[in-house]
């Protein structure tokens, strides 16, 4: 056994030989742990860690396979996202022991905090002595057994798995249910108790999943979408889509699902213009030799930087929402175009991976599908803290998407409607996320980017945050952002603009001297090369386009993803619809479609004046319309509308 | 790639002025089935008609540019069909079918109003094919005089000399021929009349300002092999029309038709059916992927065990045992040829020899005519003519159709009369140089269909019957559809031209990311085609007449900085207490049914009561919780009520007012802003509990509110004034007028009020219809079980909308909402409202600025 001793070599240190030690196959001990954090995470090797002392956060978290001992007590996040292996704790543990956990035993001899177990899939969590209130907190599956008493909303909006209280239960939480104890199951409690030497003598109390909130009641009546024109603006205020609007929720007695983003129109980049004379833009034909497009991003600490050919990347959408034979043409495409790919939340699949050269993970609050293999073999680890479409709530997925396949890679029971959880377990504040971001940099390294993504909405003081934070590059995400389905009034009517998104970011960032410090990836209904380049010009290192691609790989628009029947075969999960799909042919159309960006990119910086696209700014552009004018601070040129006889397009 | 998203479909050519065509339409892209289509059938909007079952309608957008509707609805190539978007998926809309099926629907006694002649010139056309009568019709309705001669005696052309009776029945030409006379009364037809032998050019050159030769391709093309003069050798086309003329020729056992175009298929089709024969053989030079001819017409001979012999080449006719053989010499793909298809090649020393009693040769057709020839009008065996205005050397005559251009399809054909008639026209009204003809294209702006199912339909296939009972008779192949067969396909339709719910991926825009993703990089004529495209700068949005509403106002979510510590944040209360007299479960009122229906204000008092809402009106509605609307005119102020609410005018008079039980709510209800300065200090000093801000034009009814968008000002204002005098928390606000949803009522709370009033919103979900006239009218036809379902729901569904939009900003209790939680999306709207536009630090209309 070889003997780490945390007096003398940091953490960050310790971390590395005790992978070097697991890939040796030999036993650690760490001695002089302090409490500090971290400790363990990332090791994929079945060896056993004793910790001489206390650990902090973290403490054998994203791991899979090892065998801790900790003499002492734990902070937080205990076995965070382990998998396989266990972690015997001899004191208490703080708040959310166990969480995540997908497989692993979690024995704490002591106390442990609230939330024990929140959002764990498999495995067992196991507490000598009393829990916090809300243990089991949108638990998916596994097993709790708390020998004392179980805390208050013991079982709060769990999902599936089993919790077992031998002591008082304090009170239930929501959509939590007593139940009868199968022998069996006792049994089997009885086995775990013995092989970690735990004497109990009393009665366990079972509790489960009520299932009340599992499944909407009444199902939505399915009605194509009317045209946005016909809701706002210039239409009537009682107009047809509100009348069909109140009908429907007056059946249902709830609000309404769809797919996609805000369907109004809103400020957006194509309010503005540029202000140089275009007429010969795009003369030449070879223009993309000519400008400089190439562009690194997730640099800025010291890791890998994402490689890409242009500044242009796709938006994490999820295979979840997307069939998977629409994440691999995606992928495909990316790696064509040389640009990354992102898994969006829900795990990565082996055809993802194979298909997308530069590939980010997504790490979201329901940690569904996240897990330290993966993070590993990814180019870049991502931190969803909201999405423009939905900001403020957590995804959703109906129940006709969520598959046998589907529910495997998440680690949740198949055939719910699955609301994911609206934030983290353990970032609830800013500080928090500090330290997430370390155990990230830890169990991979400090190799990989770490990202965030984030929906518009206080972007002046979240970037703020975000950069102080430390964080590679944001993904900001304007609410013309879409989605596979989320409520429409959030979709409409939270969140700020795209335009207004970007600005705010910039000038936050201006003002604490920082703008170099952090790169933007601005996102939400940026659709070619124009939207690109104005995007680039008010200061976006690079985009990402999500909806377009999809479009350009057979969307037809139709705004039903939420339903789980997409006619092309996009965003469904259900095999006979997916085989409408054609994955290296649309490959080959995403393909085509992102070279046509490039190259309106490329002759745009050209028409321009520049060589480079990370030359273009501000002074190329004007603003057509009050609005545009007032959020940018561009000036107020609405005679660019009617330059070079190009006439004006209505709407859209 | 197809030709639907060449460069044409991103920079369409301006259509000329006389054109009816909607192109210039910014919620309106032609479909990839409609630019497929020769003649630019707007199909999917007769798809969506046959989904509301308004044939008519459908019947106008089929024959609006076709006048061979009945034909084309059975034996159109549907060049539609392969550019459908379905097609890769689940297989194309049957848009030939469904056209079939209109026609059906409506018989042939239905026709478009006639077009009476308004023109003194007129224009003889030879030859009543497709592309001679499309001409006429063209022209016809343009208001000219045409005079067609035809040297049969039938109208038609190949469409009735050429096409078999099973799959085009008798009748099916004349049900389209004599609707298009009935249209076009100045058309005249002249039977039996053939250039050269009854009429010469000169002749019509003299009787008509502009001549159109539209002769056909009447005659079969030589194989060019040796032995094919044998009498057992025949061409298809003569073949045809000695079947179509009605004979019935007893056949050898074995036929070969070569060839792989359509008129191989009805020959050997045909073949197959006449009486003696028993096997038919189609002897095609290249394979099965590449042979020309309609994948329908291929099913159906390969299902009437017709056999199939690929990349096998004629070379010889010769004398055989039992008749006369075909020698043959199997083939390979070589490379491309002009025409994109690849070459094919014979291989040697596979010569073979195929045994029969006859050859049909199907591998062309080329036109003839004396007179032309004569005249040095003939270039080989076509007509000479410019594709480019369909113009002859002589400037009176034009030419189109087959005989000028090649064998082509009844569609392809009618699209040549199209453009003919257009540059005839062009050349009657004296104008020289016109617009390129383009093919107009035109929508009917028609809802898409809404069949839950739309999106798992299979294709409905017609019934295929094949030979049939009695083949020499030549029985239809096909059934039509009935008509929830023909209303599920049509639903199937994608509606690539119609507008979608989404502004950023709106028709156009997804139409071009789709045109982009169709674009070969190398392409840069259509890669700078688009690139000008997408620089088109869209109108205003909001322009200054757009008045301030309640859409523009965004909340701004939690994110990183608004990440409280509150793991309980799915839970959000919404109940509120009115000034410390009401509680109410919901903080929600509803108003304007003092003077509906019984049976509506039952339902909505159970739906109130069951849901924990109030009712402000003049009179009690059940048991709920009720504000007494009192003021001039009103009723007599009860000490039953909840609350007594003074209506104040226009014009601030302090009314009488009084609680007449204790624990009564007192309050002021204000409709104009400019009362409030008045009234805010006079029921801040008089003790009112509550001050009713009613933006919806008066409490008690909804006509007011049906009119508009509410006046924001007067919570602004009223904010502004309470808070100058520093007594905001001392008076509560409730606001009426133009709440829609839940997220309305969160908006209108977060700006300061306590609980919102729900007028329209209840009324139309309890079966509520707006009328023409902007009043609510009742729906009788609901029972009173659903409509109190039907209130109790949508106050559920405001409730939840309400505290979502709560949560979203990372509040548990709505209403801790307050006026930062908002942005702007117009500079109207933060005028109205004093609230920042998104994006902007400051409060540009706000009293902080």
């Amino acid at each position: 056994m070889a003997t780490i001793d945390l007096g003398d070599i940091p953490v960050r240190q310790a971390n590395e030989l005790i992978r070097e030690y697991g890939a040796k196959g030999e036993d650690v001990e760490v001695v002089n742990p302090d409490a500090r954090h971290h400790i363990g995470v990332g090791l994929i090797h079945d060896i056993s860690v004793r910790v001489r002392g206390s650990a902090g956060y973290f403490c054998a978290g994203l791991t899979d396979g090892p065998r801790f001992i900790v003499d002492n007590n734990v902070g937080w996040g205990l076995a965070d996202n382990m998998y396989q292996g266990s972690i015997v704790v001899g004191g208490n543990a703080g708040a959310i022991a166990g969480v995540a956990i997908r497989g692993a035993e979690v024995v704490v001899g002591g106390n442990m905090g609230s939330r024990a177990g929140q959002v764990m899939k498999a495995g067992t969590l196991c507490c000598a002595g009393n829990a916090n209130f809300m243990a089991g907190y949108m638990m998916y599956g596994g097993r709790i057994i708390i020998l004392g008493q179980s805390g208050e909303r013991v079982g709060e909006d769990m999902t599936g798995g089993d919790i077992y209280v031998g002591g008082a239960v304090q009170s239930l939480g929501s959509d939590a249910v007593q139940t009868d104890l199968p022998a069996d199951e006792l049994d089997a409690i009885m086995e775990f108790l013995d092989r970690y030497e735990l004497a109990f003598t009393g009665t366990f109390k079972k509790i489960v999943n009520a299932g009340k909130k599992l499944r909407y009641a009444t199902s939505e009546s399915q009605v194509r979408s009317i045209p946005f024109f016909t809701f706002s603006g210039d239409s009537e205020y009682w107009s047809p889509k509100i009348q069909e609007d109140i009908f429907i929720k007056s059946q249902i007695g709830r609000y309404r699902i769809r797919g996609y983003g805000g369907a109004r129109v809103l400020p957006h980049l194509s309010d503005l213009a540029f202000k140089s004379d275009l007429t010969g833009v795009g003369g030449d034909a070879d223009v993309v030799s000519k400008v400089d497009m190439h562009t690194l991003i997730g640099g800025k600490n010291g890791a890998q930087p994402l490689d890409l050919s242009m500044p242009l990347m796709i938006a994490p959408m999820s295979y979840g929402a997307l069939s998977s034979s629409t994440k691999q043409a995606i992928g495909l495409a990316s790696s064509m175009s040389g640009i990354a790919e992102n898994t969006g939340e829900g795990g990565m699949s082996d055809a993802q991976r194979g298909a997308a050269k530069q590939l980010i993970f997504q790490c979201l609050g329901g940690r569904l599908g996240w897990n330290i293999h993966d993070m590993l073999r990814s180019d870049g680890l991502e931190i969803y803290i909201s999405q423009g479409a939905k900001p403020g709530l957590g995804g959703q997925l109906m129940a006709k998407k969520v598959t046998k396949e589907l529910a495997e890679i998440r680690g949740i029971p198949a055939g719910i409607d699955l609301r994911s959880p609206s934030r983290h377990p353990d970032i609830l504040g800013a500080d928090d996320l500090v330290i997430k971001i370390e155990e990230f940099r830890e169990a991979t390294g400090y190799r990989l980017p770490v990202s965030v993504k984030m929906g518009a909405g206080r972007v002046h003081d979240d970037i703020k945050i975000a950069v102080k934070d430390g964080f590679d590059f944001i993904e900001l995400d304007g609410m013309q952002g879409s989605t596979g389905a989320g409520a429409a009034e959030v979709l409409e009517y939270v969140g700020i603009p795209t335009l207004s998104g970007i600005m705010g970011a910039v000038d936050a960032l201006d003002e604490i001297g920082r703008r170099d410090d952090i790169e933007i990836v601005l996102m939400g209904g940026i659709r070619d090369g124009v939207d690109a380049v104005k995007a680039l010009c008010l200061g976006a290192d690079a985009v990402a386009m999500g909806t377009a691609t999809i479009i350009a790989g057979g969307c037809i628009a139709c705004m039903q993803c939420h339903v789980g029947q997409c006619v092309t075969g996009i965003a469904t999960q259900d095999p006979e619809h997916e085989k409408r799909y054609k994955p290296t042919l649309e490959a080959e159309n995403i393909h085509r479609f992102l070279e046509a960006v490039r190259w309106q990119m490329a002759a745009l910086t050209h028409a321009l004046g520049h060589s480079a696209t990370h030359q273009l700014s501000r002074e190329d552009l004007v603003a057509l319309t009050p609005e545009a004018a007032a959020i940018t601070r561009l000036p107020y040129a609405p005679e660019y509308r009617d330059r070079g006889g190009q006439p004006a397009q209505k709407a859209g | 790639m197809s030709g639907v998203y060449d460069i044409e479909r991103i920079a369409m050519p301006e259509a000329p002025p006389e054109y009816q065509d909607d192109t210039a339409d910014a919620h309106y892209v032609p479909a990839p089935c409609q630019v497929a289509c020769p003649v630019g059938t707007d199909a999917p909007s007769y798809l969506a008609y046959i989904w509301e079952r308004k044939f008519p309608e459908a019947f106008e957008a089929i024959t609006a540019t076709n006048p061979f509707s009945s034909i084309c609805g059975r034996v159109c190539d549907a060049p539609c069909e392969p550019a459908c978007r379905r097609a890769a998926s689940d297989g194309p809309i049957a848009i030939r079918n469904l056209k079939r099926f209109v026609m059906d629907q409506l018989g042939r006694e239905h026709h478009l109003e006639p077009v009476a002649v308004s023109r003194t010139e007129t224009v003889g056309i030879v030859g009543a094919g497709p592309a001679g009568l499309t001409a006429a019709h063209d022209l016809a309705v343009a208001g000219y005089a045409v005079h067609v001669y035809e040297m049969s005696d039938r109208l038609g052309g190949m469409m009735v000399w050429g096409i078999p009776a099973f799959r085009l029945p008798p009748g099916t030409i004349e049900e389209d021929t004599e609707r298009l006379l009935k249209r076009c009364p100045g058309v005249e037809v002249h039977l039996n009349t053939a250039l050269g032998r009854d009429v010469t050019l000169d002749q019509l050159k003299d009787r008509h300002d502009a001549v159109l030769i539209t002769i056909g391709a009447w005659w079969g093309k030589p194989m060019g092999i040796p032995g094919e003069d044998d009498e057992r050798v025949v061409d298809g086309v003569g073949f045809l029309r000695r079947v179509n003329g009605g004979e019935r020729p007893e056949l050898p056992e074995i036929v070969v038709v070569v060839g792989g175009g359509d008129v191989a298929m009805d020959a050997c089709r045909v073949a197959k059916r006449l009486p003696g024969c028993k096997d038919v053989k189609v002897v095609y030079r290249r394979g099965p992927d590449e042979i020309p001819a309609r994948r329908d017409e291929l099913d159906g001979a390969v299902k009437e065990d017709i056999e199939f012999v690929y990349n096998t080449q004629q070379v010889a006719v010769v004398p055989g045992a039992d008749g006369i053989v075909l020698r043959c010499i199997r083939t390979e793909l070589g490379e491309p040829e002009a025409d994109g298809r690849r070459r094919p090649v014979p291989m040697a020393g596979t010569e073979h020899d195929i045994p029969c009693g006859m050859v049909i040769a199907a591998v062309g057709q080329q036109a003839e005519s004396a007179e032309l020839e004569g005249r040095g009008m003939m270039k080989s065996d076509r007509v000479d003519a410019d594709f480019n205005a369909m113009r002859t050397s002589d400037p009176k005559v034009f030419a189109a159709g087959d005989g000028a251009f090649g064998g082509s399809t009844i569609v392809v054909a009618m699209h040549h009369g199209q453009k003919a008639a257009y540059y005839i026209k062009a050349f009657l009204e004296g104008r020289d140089d016109p617009l390129p003809y383009r093919t107009p294209y035109r929508t009917r702006r028609v809802a898409v269909a809404q069949d839950l199912s739309w999106e798992k339909f299979p294709r409905q296939e017609q019934e295929f019957h094949g030979l049939g009972a009695t083949p020499v008779e030549f029985p239809e192949i096909e059934t039509a559809y009935d008509l929830e067969t023909a209303r599920a396909e049509a639903a199937r339709c994608y509606r690539c031209d119609a507008e979608t719910g989404s502004a950023d991926y709106a028709v156009h825009h997804r139409e071009d990311i789709f045109s982009m993703a169709r674009t070969n990089a190398g392409d840069h004529a259509k890669n700078r085609a688009m690139l000008l495209k997408r620089l088109h700068l869209r109108e205003n949005p909001y322009p200054e007449e757009r008045p301030a509403c309640l859409d523009d106002l965004v909340f701004l979510p939690a994110n990183l900085s608004r990440l409280v510590i509150d793991p309980y944040r799915e839970a959000c209360r919404i109940d509120r207490n009115i000034a410390g007299k009401l509680q109410l479960a919901q903080p929600f009122f509803a108003a304007g049914f003092d003077d509906a229906p019984d049976e509506v204000r039952d339902s909505v008092a159970e739906g109130l009561a069951e849901s924990g809402c109030g009712y402000i009106g003049a009179r009690p509605i059940g048991s709920a919780p009720w504000l007494q609307v009192v003021g001039p005119g009103g009723t007599a102020p009860s000490p039953e009520a909840a609350g007594l609410i003074h209506a104040l005018g226009e014009r601030f008079q302090a009314p009488a007012a009084q609680r007449l039980a204790d624990g009564q709510i007192l309050g002021l209800a204000v409709s104009v802003p400019a009362v409030l300065e008045e009234a805010i200090p006079f029921a801040l000093e008089g003790g009112f509990d509550v001050l009713v801000l009613d933006g919806g034009g008066g409490l008690g009814g909804l006509s007011g509110e049906l009119g508009g968008a509410p006046d924001l000002t007067l919570l602004r204002d009223a904010i502004r004034i309470l808070r100058r005098l520093g007594r905001e928390e001392e008076i509560d606000l409730i606001h009426f007028g133009g709440a829609r949803s839940g997220t309305d009522a969160a908006k209108l709370i977060a700006m300061g009020c306590v609980a919102v009033v729900f007028g329209a919103q209840i009324a139309l979900a309890a079966g509520g219809e707006i009328t023409a006239g902007g009043q609510m009218r009742y729906n009788s036809e609901r029972d009173g079980g659903n409509r109190t379902d039907a209130v109790v729901n949508i106050l559920a569904s405001s409730a939840g909308e309400a505290s979502m939009m709560a949560r979203c900003t990372g509040k548990t209790n709505l209403h801790n909402l307050e006026p930062e939680d908002l942005r702007a999306l117009t500079l109207a709207a933060a005028q109205a409202t004093g609230l920042p536009l998104a994006g902007t630090a400051g409060w540009p209309g706000g009293e902080d600025a």
